[in-house]
Parts: C-alpha cells; sequence; structure tokens
C-alpha cells in the first residue's frame, strides 16, 4: 500500500504479438497501465488470457517488449514479488485447506511460515472466508474456491493483480462480493486488471477498460465515454408488458423514439438513436401507460453490441 | 507490515530456505495423498518382509551338510558311493563293477588271421567257435544283455550241416548243439574242453581273480569329507591337504589313477601349476595382508565343512543380494517410476502449476525443490527400510555377538547407494516426462528394462563394457565396494566359494570392484562410480531445467 513505485509503469506493452502456429493469440498490442482498476473485455478468444500469459510469463511473445515494472518477465521472475495472479484454471488443490494453501504459496514469498500464515489470515479474512479456513477446498463452493484464489494472489500485497475471469461461474452473491473485493484493492491504489467478457460485470466494478476484440485491441479508455458514443446510435429496448400496442402508441409519440416492434406476444421493442435520453422519457410513459411491466432489457447493452459498433455498424443479430 | 524492516531482516539465504521448505513441504505432502506412493511403498515393504522369511528359513535355520565334490552318491545301486568306486577304479554306473569283484586276466587269443585255430584248456572263453567239452560251468550265467551264454536254458539243435560252411551261428550271447558233443557259440563262457575257432573269427580267453569282500563305506563318509586347511599364514602361497586322498590317490587302483570324478581320464593332481601336487594355491595381495585368489589342484578340499563356512558367506550373499537386487534394481527403479515421472508434468496437466509459477521463483529452482521433495519422502523410506532390514539381519546372523555392529554399514551404503540411483532416475525420468508429457513414461519404462537387463548383467560380470551405460551398473559397482571396504575378507570368501565349490551364492552376487583404475582399491571405485552417478544427475537436471525454463505453460 506504501510501497514506492519504481518510474517504470506497474504494465507495459510495446507492439506485442503472439501467435500460434498460425493462429494469432494477440496481434500487435501497445499499452500501459498504472494504478486502479482496468476491465479488460473480450468474447471467448479475443486474447485475454493470452495476454495474462504473456504478462506472467507463461507464453514468450512472438514479438514486441512486455515489461512489468521494467522487467521483462520472460526472462526474470522477479516482477512477481509485486503482482498476484488468478489464473482461469479451476484446480486446487482440493486436500489442502484455504489457510494452509494460501500459506504454502506465501511462503514461496520468502515469508517465514509465521509471516505466511498471520497474512493467509488477514487476506482470508478480506475476501470473506476468514471462519471457514480450516475447511478442506474441496468442501467449498465455487464462489468461495474463487475468493481463495484471489486471497492467494494477494497474500504479498502485491501493487498490481491480475484476475482471469474472477467472476466466471459465480453467483451473484459471490459475484457481488468478489465486486466488492476488486473496488477496494483499487481504492487502495493498485493496479488492478481483470478480465470478462460480460460488459456489465466490469461496468460494475470499473470505468477504466480495455477492449480486446480478435487479438487486437479494440478500443482503450473510459466506459462511459464509450458507452455514450454508443449511446447516440441505433438501440432497442425490450419491454414484457401486458397490452403492447397500447404502450407503443405512448412511445411514438416520444422525441427519442423512431420505431418500435413486435417481436412476441406480450412484447415491445422500441428503437432509439439516444439510449440515455430513452431511458431519460421511459418511467413516466411506463407510469402514464398504467399497465403491469414485468421486464425492461438492453439486449444491445452488451459487449457484442459494443465491439460491433466499434468495429463498424450495431449487430443487431 | 513494515516490508523494509523485514526485507533488513531476510537475507537471501533464508528467503531461498523458505521457498525451498514450502515446495519441498508441498512436495512431500501431495505425494503423501496420493494412492500410488501408499501402493508402491507398501509393496517395498512386503518384498523386504519376504525375503526376511526367506533368509530366516535357509539362511538362519543352519546348514546342511552338502556333497561339495558330488561322490556321495551311488547311482549303480550296488551299495557302493561313488566316491569308494572310484578308488577301486570302478564306475558307478555299472552294479557289476564293484570294490573286490573278480579281475579278468586275459591269457591269450586267436584272431582272425591266426593259422593253429584250434585251442584245449579250462578257462574263460569269449569269442566265436565249436566247443568240444569236457566240462561246462553252466552256473557261470548272463542275462538277455550280457554276451555270457546262458547254458541253463534249453539249447536248441543247430541247423544241418557243417558249421561255418554250411550255416554261420549269429546270435549273440548263446549256443546251439552241434552233432552228438559239440556247441556252436558266440559269446563268453566258462568250460573245459577244446575250441576251433573258425576263419575270420576271433576267441579270448583267460581267468578272472577270486572276488574279495570290501565293507561298503557309508555315504555319509564322502560328505564333508575334505575340508578347508589354511593355516591362516598370508606368506605361505602353497596350502591345503588333500585329506580324503582322491587327489594323491596313495595305495589306491591303478585303473583310478587315470580316471577323475567326472570320468575323465588323465587326472591331472597339479592343475594349479604351481609344481606341488595336490596342493591349494593362496595368492596375496602386494601388501602382503589379504587374500585376492585361491586355486586349488583337483580334488583338494574340495568338499569342506559347510556349516563352518556357508553361514559367513550365505548371510553376506543375502546382504549383497537384496541390496543389488531388491533395493537398487527395485526400489531404485520403482520408486522414481511412481513417485518423479509426474513432478513437473502432472501439474501442468492438472493446471495447478500456474499457482507455483506466478511466484517469485526460477522454474530451474522449482524442478530442484520438487525433486528434493521426492527425494525426502523416498530417501527416509530407504533409509529406514535398510536400517530395518539391517537390524533384523544383524540380529539374526551368524556370530557370537548379539547384534553384528559390523553389517549396519553396509546397509547405510545400501540406503545411500538407493538413493543415488533415486536420483539419478528422479532427474532423467521428470525430464523425459518433461522432454515429452504424453510418451514419456513409455520411454521411461522401456529405459527401465534395459537399465534392469544391464544390472543383472553387472551383478554377472561387471567387466561388460556394455552394462557401464546404465546407472545401475555404477549403482552396482559402489556397493560391491562397500562390501570389500567394510569385509576385507569378502574377497577370500568369493575365492573359496568359487575354489572349493561353497554353494553360497557369493561368487554369483558379488566380484571385486571393475573402475579402480588399476588400483584395487575399492575407495577409488567408490569414487569413480559416485562422480559418474553425480554428473548424470547434474546433466540429466540441468536438461530438465533448459527445457522447462523454455517452455511455454498453456
Amino acid at each position: 500500500m506504501n510501497k514506492v513505485n519504481t518510474k517504470s509503469p506497474a504494465v507495459m506493452l510495446d507492439h506485442v504479438s503472439k501467435w500460434y502456429g498460425e493462429v494469432i493469440g494477440i496481434n500487435d498490442i501497445s499499452l500501459a497501465i498504472e494504478g486502479g482498476v482496468t476491465g479488460i473485455l473480450g468474447s471467448n478468444g479475443a486474447g485475454k488470457s493470452t495476454l495474462f500469459k504473456i504478462l506472467m510469463g507463461r507464453l514468450k511473445p512472438s514479438q514486441g517488449t512486455v515489461r512489468l515494472f521494467g522487467i521483462d518477465p520472460w526472462k526474470s521472475t522477479t516482477p512477481y514479488r509485486r503482482i498476484g495472479y488468478v489464473s482461469e484454471s479451476e484446480k486446487m488443490y482440493d486436500w489442502m485447506t484455504s489457510l494452509d494453501f494460501i500459506s504454502t504459496l506465501a511462503r514461496l514469498h520468502g515469508m517465514s511460515r509465521e509471516e505466511a500464515v498471520d497474512r493467509s489470515k488477514h487476506v482470508l479474512n478480506f475476501v470473506g472466508l476468514g471462519d471457514v479456513h480450516h475447511k478442506e477446498i474441496g468442501k467449498y463452493s465455487k464462489g468461495m474456491r474463487q475468493r481463495v484464489k484471489i486471497a492467494h494472489a494477494l497474500v504479498h500485497n502485491p501493487d498490481l493483480i491480475i484476475l482471469d475471469e474472477p467472476l466466471h461461474g459465480c453467483d451473484p452473491i459471490a459475484r457481488t462480493s468478489i465486486m466488492n473485493v476488486i473496488r477496494e484493492l483499487g481504492k487502495q491504489g493498485k493496479t488492478v486488471l481483470v478480465s470478462s467478457h460480460i460488459l456489465e460485470e466490469i461496468e460494475r466494478i470499473t470505468e477504466q477498460i480495455v477492449i480486446l476484440h480478435n487479438g487486437k485491441l479494440l478500443a482503450i479508455g473510459n466506459l462511459h465515454a464509450i458507452r455514450d458514443l454508443l449511446d447516440q446510435h441505433p438501440h432497442r429496448i425490450l419491454i414484457n408488458c401486458e397490452n403492447p400496442r397500447d404502450l407503443a402508441g405512448l412511445f411514438i409519440s416520444s422525441e427519442p423514439i423512431y420505431g418500435v416492434r413486435f417481436p412476441d406476444e406480450g412484447q415491445l421493442e422500441i428503437h432509439t438513436n439516444n439510449l440515455s435520453a430513452a431511458h431519460d422519457v421511459l418511467p413516466s410513459i411506463i407510469v402514464k401507460s398504467n399497465q403491469k411491466i414485468t421486464s425492461i432489457e438492453n439486449p444491445d447493452d452488451n459487449l457484442n453490441s459494443l465491439i460491433g459498433y466499434l468495429i463498424g455498424g450495431i449487430n443487431h443479430g | 507490515m513494515d516490508d523494509k524492516g523485514l526485507s533488513l531482516k531476510k537475507t537471501v539465504w533464508s528467503q531461498l530456505d523458505r521457498k525451498a521448505g514450502a515446495i519441498i513441504e508441498l512436495t512431500i505432502r501431495q505425494l503423501r495423498h496420493r494412492l500410488s506412493t501408499w501402493v508402491v511403498l507398501s509393496v517395498g515393504i512386503l518384498l523386504m518382509l519376504l525375503l526376511l522369511a526367506f533368509y530366516v528359513d535357509s539362511v538362519r535355520d543352519g546348514f546342511e551338510s552338502i556333497d561339495n565334490d558330488g561322490d556321495a552318491v551311488d547311482e549303480d545301486r550296488d551299495g557302493y558311493p561313488l566316491g569308494q568306486e572310484i578308488k577301486y577304479g570302478h564306475s558307478d554306473f555299472d552294479f557289476s563293477q564293484y570294490p573286490g569283484v573278480g579281475e579278468y586276466i586275459p591269457v591269450g587269443y586267436i584272431d582272425s588271421n591266426d593259422r593253429i585255430r584250434t585251442i584245449s584248456g579250462n578257462y574263460t572263453w569269449f569269442g566265436m567257435g565249436i566247443l568240444n567239452p569236457t566240462w561246462i560251468n553252466t552256473n557261470y550265467t548272463g542275462n538277455e544283455w550280457e554276451p555270457i551264454i546262458n547254458w541253463q536254458n534249453e539249447l536248441s539243435m543247430c541247423p544241418e550241416g557243417e558249421a561255418f560252411v554250411d550255416w554261420s551261428w549269429e546270435t549273440y550271447g548263446s549256443a546251439c548243439i552241434y552233432g552228438d558233443s559239440e556247441y556252436v557259440f558266440w559269446g563268453e563262457l566258462k568250460a573245459y574242453g577244446s575250441i576251433e575257432v573258425p576263419e575270420n573269427r576271433y576267441l579270448n580267453w583267460g581267468f578272472y581273480t577270486d572276488s574279495f569282500y570290501v565293507e561298503p563305506d557309508p555315504i555319509s563318509m564322502y560328505i564333508d569329507e575334505d575340508d578347508i586347511d589354511w593355516d591362516g599364514n598370508f606368506l605361505q602361497s602353497s596350502q591345503g591337504f588333500d585329506d580324503d586322498g582322491d587327489c594323491i590317490r596313495k595305495n589306491w587302483s591303478d585303473k583310478s589313477n587315470y580316471i577323475d570324478y567326472s570320468g575323465e581320464y588323465n587326472f591331472d593332481n597339479d592343475s594349479n601349476n604351481n609344481g606341488i601336487i595336490c596342493d591349494v594355491k593362496w595368492t596375496v595381495d602386494s601388501e602382503g595382508n589379504r587374500i585376492i585368489e585361491i586355486y586349488a589342484d583337483s580334488n583338494v578340499d574340495e568338499d569342506p565343512d559347510d556349516e563352518k563356512y556357508l553361514g559367513e558367506s550365505s548371510h553376506r550373499t543375502f546382504i549383497i543380494g537384496v541390496g543389488k537386487m531388491a533395493f537398487v534394481i527395485l526400489l531404485g527403479l520403482f520408486l522414481p517410476l511412481f513417485l518423479a515421472l509426474g513432478l513437473i508434468r502432472d501439474e501442468t496437466e492438472n493446471g495447478t502449476l500456474h499457482y507455483l509459477l506466478s511466484k517469485p521463483i526460477h522454474r530451474g529452482e522449482f524442478i530442484i525443490y520438487r525433486l528434493l521433495g521426492y527425494l525426502t519422502v523416498t530417501g527416509t523410506y530407504v533409509m529406514l527400510l535398510s536400517l530395518f532390514m539391517g537390524i533384523i539381519a544383524s540380529v539374526l546372523g551368524p556370530g557370537d555377538s548379539i547384534i553384528r555392529l559390523k553389517d549396519i554399514p553396509i546397509w547405510l551404503g545400501i540406503g545411500f547407494t538407493t538413493i543415488l540411483v533415486l536420483c539419478a532416475y528422479g532427474a532423467l525420468f521428470n525430464t523425459l516426462a518433461l522432454i515429452s508429457p504424453k510418451y514419456g513414461i513409455y520411454i521411461c519404462i522401456s529405459i527401465g528394462v534395459w537399465e534392469f537387463v544391464m544390472g543383472i548383467l553387472t551383478i554377472a560380470n561387471p567387466n561388460w563394457n556394455i552394462s557401464a551405460i546404465s546407472i545401475n551398473h555404477w549403482a552396482l559397482q559402489i556397493i560391491d565396494s562397500i562390501v570389500l571396504l567394510t569385509w576385507p575378507d569378502t574377497l577370500q570368501l568369493q575365492q573359496m566359494s568359487q575354489a572349493f565349490n561353497l554353494e553360497s551364492g557369493l561368487d554369483i552376487f558379488w566380484k571385486p570392484p571393475v573402475h579402480t583404475l588399476g588400483t584395487s582399491n575399492p575407495l577409488i571405485a567408490i569414487l569413480v562410480s559416485f562422480t559418474m552417478l553425480f554428473l548424470f544427475t547434474i546433466s540429466m537436471l540441468g536438461v530438465g531445467q533448459s527445457i522447462f525454463k523454455n517452455r511455454e505453460i498453456m
């Protein structure tokens, strides 16, 4: 927390490419990240894990330069003193207790046995597993396992934390808990990289995002800024209600709405060019209609649409 | 946490220590949680218990006297043992030949070309002719497989015509009635009369000496009847005494001087070529205090007192055999095959390697610590097992003291050598599994078969150069050397086994170390062999490290 950062950024990639034979993993990525939580967004196969594995020295970049705190991670393990990594691998030593697991791994940072146990208890408390640390990992739920993995990455109080799909497969409660943990880490001033293929998850954690698509860096910056751009483009809102036709009449006269559609019984799809404006008028129209609304969905408000927009033309598929 | 303060306290070494400790501990705990570990360790213990049972059964229960030279038999069942028959120059495969039986003394013969073809007298005759008898010994009979004519059978009439002109009697060992008072015969008979021998036929005659009774020796007389005679004087090369007289052959039948036990003729009573008949040549080393070769003349000290000599050498054979076969060859191979092969490979396959490699630890270091973890488990196991075997065998072994303390260094040496083998195979197998995660196991098994064969070859003859292309060869050399260091007289016992037909197996399981650089010093052999194993382990480790260091992990 109070470590003095060197001048080098936590993460620096300069024209980095990685290909496996004919297949491209990541393609000419240049990036520098320092401080705060950064969401690495991309659909499956976009190159998120490849990027992380390059950062963690598992893979050697085919081209370009990678530096973690100014050091090449393929050649040296020195940066790992300051890095915590949560891989996407589900496997753990199920026969160990979480305290055992984390303290054993903590000792690989050169901690004494006692230090390791103390620190492990501390991080297990931090991720909310303090009261079950004597249980074997094999008996944990998916979300608890995921939190053990995160705790193990935090045990040495790292400056950079890399989390590969930490919310994958977790139930909503675990998800919220993990998101809180990640936000808290960001607040502590650490550099956190979180990958996900779900826009909404990242949105709840951070505003700073990197979007990868087919191995390429598609966008980098503030999520809201990117979204605002997206808002100005055609968007759909799907409403499940009692009487779609009545509701459609009310919407069609409203400014930001330029079209309606009835995809299914009890469903109304409204089309807009300005999503935030549409959301502004939505509550008053619904109140006016006096109908029972069962759900409101934004089918275009996902990563695919965002990527579709960024590569030109919204994917209405 | 005050990082600065902590980092001041921590030296590089203590950090290294902690990392090593953590990975070694993790490896041990992982191995402890695997069923295969327990299976292979239990099988090892069972094997040792089985061998101990074998030891108790065959070594501990004393030694039956063994007829080392094989003369305490009576193959023809005439009541005389082979040793006694040989003294009299008789075969032990013919019950009509035995000590005291009458000897045939030849007197004369008519061969096919002699001019005079008639002879008279009272003899034992053998051949073909027309007999005009005064008297025939009808009690001198043989059976259907012998040439002696059986006169007690009813004889047939000879065919019509003149014998050997109109017809010829061609039935061996029989006769026919010829005319009124003559017989035509072919075979052996005792008779008084005249015999006419036809042209182109022969006849021998002579007589048997009187037979006399010879008391048959008890078979037991030919067991342990020629003990080893060594006066302990290292300066006296010619030793040994032919207690049973079967080399000197004084007052034996003339015939027997040319016959050996095996039935070979031209018996050589100075087969060790030292110019002294019927002795044993004991050769000492250059320092003059160790017997390095024993060469006995045939039939000298050839049937020693087994109880006296087998106890010690069988005990040593057991230790050496267990050390080589059970520890080095079997445990040395199977423990790494089960426990070392997957040290890195399994972590990669399971995906748990990520946790370990995201720590500030070099991959090369990681391999070493993993191997150290595996060695802690297997090494402790092997040392405890060898100590256990050592204590039991030392208590049970021959000797006056309660426990043979001198055996313990040998057992520790066996444990130590096995650990060297575990290091070498551990590094090799781990590296092979890294080179080819898919086919590594098959390569390792093939190497295991090769190593097994080379191990057996090394035990049989360490001088065969081909066996040096194996880990086992060098490990077994260390055991041979440790044995010679701890029990310097093993060479003497082994030479005694060879020279005096002692069936202790010592000469099968133990040979003097060969890699002594011409010095015959076992310490040199240990040094050379250790260096070979060490270099091999280090180079395999190096190969494994460089492969792992440059491997991309998905």
